[in-house]
């Protein structure tokens, strides 16, 4: 608990703790909305868009301050612009100069319905123009891409093609220069910057040079306004239409937070963008661009059915299947995944123990990298610290050596034949291979009964990252096929368990470590919780 | 044109301007001849740093750049004996429009400002020292390179000064000409490489400044009234100009004046009383830019009861500012004038902070508007309540100094205005709003 202060906001005094940023001290103790453009959590202060401004008593009296570039300081008296006309005017003021020269093109804007300015304009504007026929715009741009409409009016930078990922409509910037900022402190690669001074002043990169670093699509959803738009979401939907679950990057190890924005229209409807969600103890508030693009794999070369011996089937008839398969098998392997949810695996150990003379195998061939420090760790397996938690071993190589032993091998959401195929072509000699996975991989194409699956956006369920931190994905309904079923409800079938609900499998899981102990998915949040210090090994060796 | 050596019986002051008539005076044999570096040796040495800065105190030096800060107070704020190494600049960034004194000092008599240079730097226990010099001012830069090099010749400068164990070392930097660069941690910025834009404060330069240390950013002109006052005394320097603004300043006076030029006076002289020492007004007085642009506008009945001391200017709600006076006569169109003064405010925002970046070229757009003979009724009161918004919002002092010349024009000249837009035949249509809207969607 940290040392709290009192400081006096609009004559109310108000507990804060010490070191705190005075915005944010209004904003989450004070319960005072203070808007800001260049302010940003997770970014260091430029202090330059000035509508965050409040009155600060100091020796000759209230004075203007930022509040994103004071420290709440004891005894500090601030006036807000619930008791200060002077703070309500000057903010207006601000308002008017950042539309004075904007477009106010919001119906062909993307970022219309999440913009920074209308929301503000909103609060704290609600001025008239006071702009005139003979008074006209100062419309941002440099000299290169000038554009001029159909009327023969200058508009200023529209339409430039930044690098692979990033278009640029310099003339809706406010120069905020959060971009610039986090390409220099977070990307650590300064590709952006303002060139020019005062009006006309623009964003761009070096000349000739891209913007293509891989996480420059940050950049699109901290601009308070649409001047930097993504080229995959750019005219695709409008932001009100879209709704959003919470998730995480199922592609690493670190799990960054993010959301899953989708519409249901027609068929099935449409996932149309991952953004980032804000946690400040995972991924702060960014994504990589890889981790960003992850929803465009999920309408492609998806297994939405069941193959048995190289031909289609139902789902339920490679289910049934494989359980008669499985019957009849005297050893059999089965391997887990770190790319597969905590409840998945519960599902999987269940079967083992189900199955008389099975073995659990686990872990992953792909190779493991270097972390980058903003939001990836360089592991590709997502859930492995879920693995060791769940007692599953990482011992593939292992089971390529005894292949020999099994007769049959059921493997779930883990592509073996892509990771490595020289180790993998060993396990071709075990006669019945039973593949579960969301798409049709490499070992699909190499099962004997192949099962489709929900991939990880359209399944509930947790998993553990690299700082031991259990966090949830949630259920987006939009799946790729009908009837496809989690791989812990698959796996139950097999294991004929007869689990129907993910919180069954969650238990299943809890009953094999005493670190899930008393989590619920409602407990565990958007966040994620760290799971405690190790409580009891015994309960782990108790079930390997 | 020369100054008058005396004016109503009493020597003008020469501290500043010694050798501004003297020929060569920028070289060092001739300054030598004229007392150039006396005070290196014990008239410093023997001076402690605690000393130095009690005497400047003593004197009540203030800045001259144009904030009129107490020299020996800021020079007070560096810390002592810190792990980083302190570092003098000296604001050679001379910018404010009317200005061009600093000029005049780096032309003819860049070894006054180099001495300044050492006492300040064994003031401040200083190792390593910039002069930033305006980009364009290729001729003055020549000259302090030149004197640089006879400086480090004769043994001022570098290693052990005089034998005293002090060592100093002088790096001239040029700027690119960006008038926020006189803004000291605009200038820093530049200095370091940067943009020159203006840095948050806190941290004040004397805590963080150059190189993350602690930096004192200090006019020319202040820095070459030090060696004075380390020769002769604070009280000798006290001898001139009123108790709260002592000694002399320079002053850049052009515009409707019979003999513009660069005048070293005493704080506390009349301003009509400084007219007719420069020849007087051409015409009829109707008003005066009393410090700079920045400076909000004085009438001409204003100017008669005004000093030209820190105070005296300030009790009129305007400024000494760098000295920059400017008077103007009736025949002057002050639409127009108010018009260059927006226009050059509207160049030169850095662009960092909302207000300024978009206000000044507001104003100056709809400036343009008036001038061109298309105002409206309410453009004028709108110009007036854009620089209120404007005025104290920013994190430098550029924006108040844009606001002023519009708020005070505007009040003390309205009339003028208001027959502009009047000028304009639709001038009480309503605004309409169309070329702006993007039509069919609206």
């Amino acid at each position: 608990m940290p040392e709290l202060i009192t400081i006096t906001v609009d004559g109310r005094e108000v507990q804060v703790p010490k070191g705190i940023q005075l915005i944010e001290a209004l904003r989450q103790h004070a319960r005072v909305e203070t808007p800001a453009f260049c302010y940003h959590e997770d970014l260091k202060v430029a202090g330059n868009c000035r509508i965050c401004l409040v009155e600060v008593e100091g020796p000759r009296g209230f004075g203007f301050a930022i509040s994103c570039h004071q420290q709440a300081t004891p005894g500090m008296k601030v006036r807000t612009q619930q008791s200060s006309e002077t703070v309500r005017l000057a903010r207006k003021g601000v308002m008017e100069f950042l539309l004075v020269n904007h477009p106010l093109d919001c119906p062909i804007c993307d970022k219309a319905g999440e913009c920074t300015l209308q929301e503000h304009y909103m609060g704290q504007g609600r001025h008239e123009s006071r702009l005139h026929d003979d008074v006209s715009k100062q419309y941002k741009g440099g000299a290169d891409h000038r554009f001029t409409d159909g009327k023969g009016q200058d508009r200023g930078g529209k339409t430039i093609d930044l690098g692979p990922t990033i278009i640029l409509d310099q003339e809706r910037c406010i120069a905020c220069s959060r971009c610039v900022r986090f390409m220099d402190d977070v990307a650590k690669s300064s590709q952006l910057d303002i060139a020019s001074r005062g009006d006309h002043a623009y964003i761009t990169t070096f000349p000739g040079k891209p913007l293509d670093h891989a996480y420059d699509l940050n950049t699109t959803d901290i601009c308070p306004v649409g001047a930097l738009t993504g080229k995959h979401f750019r005219f695709q939907q409008r932001v009100w239409n879209l709704k959003s679950v919470e998730s995480i990057d199922p592609s690493d190890a670190l799990g960054a937070n993010l959301t899953i924005d989708y519409n249901i229209s027609g068929e099935g409807g449409k996932i149309w963008r991952l953004m980032p969600r804000r946690n400040p103890d995972v991924n702060k508030s960014w994504i990589s661009n890889r981790s960003r693009m992850l929803y465009q794999q999920l309408s492609v070369n998806r297994l939405t059915d069941g193959i048995i011996a190289g031909k289609d089937a139902t789902l339920s008839d490679a289910i049934a299947a494989a359980v008669k398969a499985l019957a009849g098998a005297k050893r059999v392997a089965v391997v887990a995944s770190g790319h597969l949810t905590v409840e998945d695996n519960a599902a999987l150990l269940a079967l083992r123990d189900k199955l008389a003379g099975a073995e659990v195998f686990g872990g992953s061939w792909l190779p493991v990298g270097a972390a980058d420090g903003i939001a990836l760790s360089g592991d590709p397996v997502a859930n492995r610290a879920g693995l060791t938690l769940l007692g599953i071993p990482q011992n593939l190589d292992d089971l390529a050596k005894r292949a020999g032993e099994f007769d049959a091998i059921v493997i779930a959401g883990n592509d073996l034949w892509a990771a490595d195929p020289l180790k993998a072509a060993k396990l071709g000699s075990i006669p019945v291979r039973i593949v579960l996975d969301a798409w049709q991989t490499a070992t699909v194409k190499q099962a004997t009964i192949a099962i489709g699956i929900r991939a990880w956006a359209e399944i509930r369920g947790t998993m553990i990252n690299r700082q031991e931190r259990i966090q949830v994905l949630n259920a987006c309904p939009v799946v790729a096929g009908p009837g496809l079923e989690p791989a812990w409800r698959v796996v139950s079938d097999l294991a004929s368990l007869g689990w129907t609900n993910e919180t069954q499998a969650f238990k299943a899981a809890q009953a094999r470590s005493q670190r899930l102990a008393g989590l619920s998915y409602r407990g565990i949040g958007p966040m994620g919780v760290v799971l405690p210090a190790v409580a009891a090994p015994a309960a782990a060796a108790g079930v390997a | 044109m020369p100054q008058p050596t005396h004016w109503k019986g009493k020597a003008l002051p020469r501290v500043l301007s010694r050798l501004f008539e003297v020929k060569d005076g920028h070289t060092l044999a001739v300054a030598k001849q004229h007392g150039a570096y006396a005070t290196i040796g014990p008239a410093l040495f023997d001076k402690s740093q605690f000393e130095m800065i009690e005497l400047i105190k003593d004197s009540g030096l203030r800045g001259r750049g144009g904030a009129g800060f107490p020299t020996g107070m800021k020079w007070s704020f560096v810390p002592r004996g810190g792990a980083k190494p302190v570092y003098l600049v000296i604001n050679a960034d001379e910018g404010e429009p009317g200005t061009f004194k600093d000029r005049l000092c780096m032309t003819k008599d860049p070894h006054l400002l180099i001495e300044g240079m050492i006492n300040t730097g064994w003031a401040l226990g200083v190792r390593t020292a910039y002069i930033y010099v305006r980009g364009e001012m290729l001729p003055q830069i020549a000259r302090l390179n030149a004197a640089l090099k006879e400086a480090y010749a004769a043994g001022y400068l570098g290693e052990n000064i005089g034998g005293s164990g002090y060592s100093l070392d002088i790096y001239v930097h040029r700027g690119a000409g960006a008038y926020i660069c006189g803004e000291e941690t605009g200038l820093i910025n530049s200095l370091e490489g940067f943009k020159g834009q203006p840095r948050l404060k806190p941290p004040f330069p004397a805590i963080s400044g150059a190189f993350a240390a602690p930096t004192v950013v200090n006019n020319v002109e202040t820095i070459m009234a030090v060696p004075y006052i380390v020769q002769n005394g604070a009280k000798a320097y006290r001898q001139w100009g009123t108790d709260k603004s002592p000694g002399s300043k320079l002053f850049s006076i052009s515009g409707d004046i019979n003999k513009p030029g660069v005048y070293e006076v005493p704080l506390g002289l009349g301003y009509l009383e400084f007219f007719e020492l420069c020849g007087g007004v051409k015409g009829e007085l109707l008003g005066c830019i009393p410090g700079g642009s920045s400076a909000p506008v004085l009438t001409a009945e204003e100017l008669k009861t005004t000093t030209m001391d820190y105070e005296s200017l300030a009790s009129k709600k305007s400024m000494l500012g760098s000295g920059a006076v400017t008077p103007f006569n009736t025949n002057t169109d002050v639409v127009k004038y108010l018009q260059t003064i927006a226009r050059f405010y509207a160049h030169e925002s850095c662009g960092q902070c909302t207000p300024c970046r978009e206000g000044t070229g507001y104003v100056d757009r709809i400036l343009d508007a008036i001038v061109d003979g298309k105002g409206r009724d309410g453009d004028v009161e709108t110009i007036k309540d854009l620089a209120d918004r404007y005025e104290w919002t920013t994190i430098c002092a550029f924006a108040p100094g844009a606001a002023w010349p519009v708020q005070s024009f505007i009040t003390k000249f309205k009339d003028r205005f208001v027959e502009y837009v009047n000028r304009n035949p639709a001038h009480a249509e309503a605004k309409d709003l169309t070329t702006h809207r993007p039509g069919a969607f609206w």
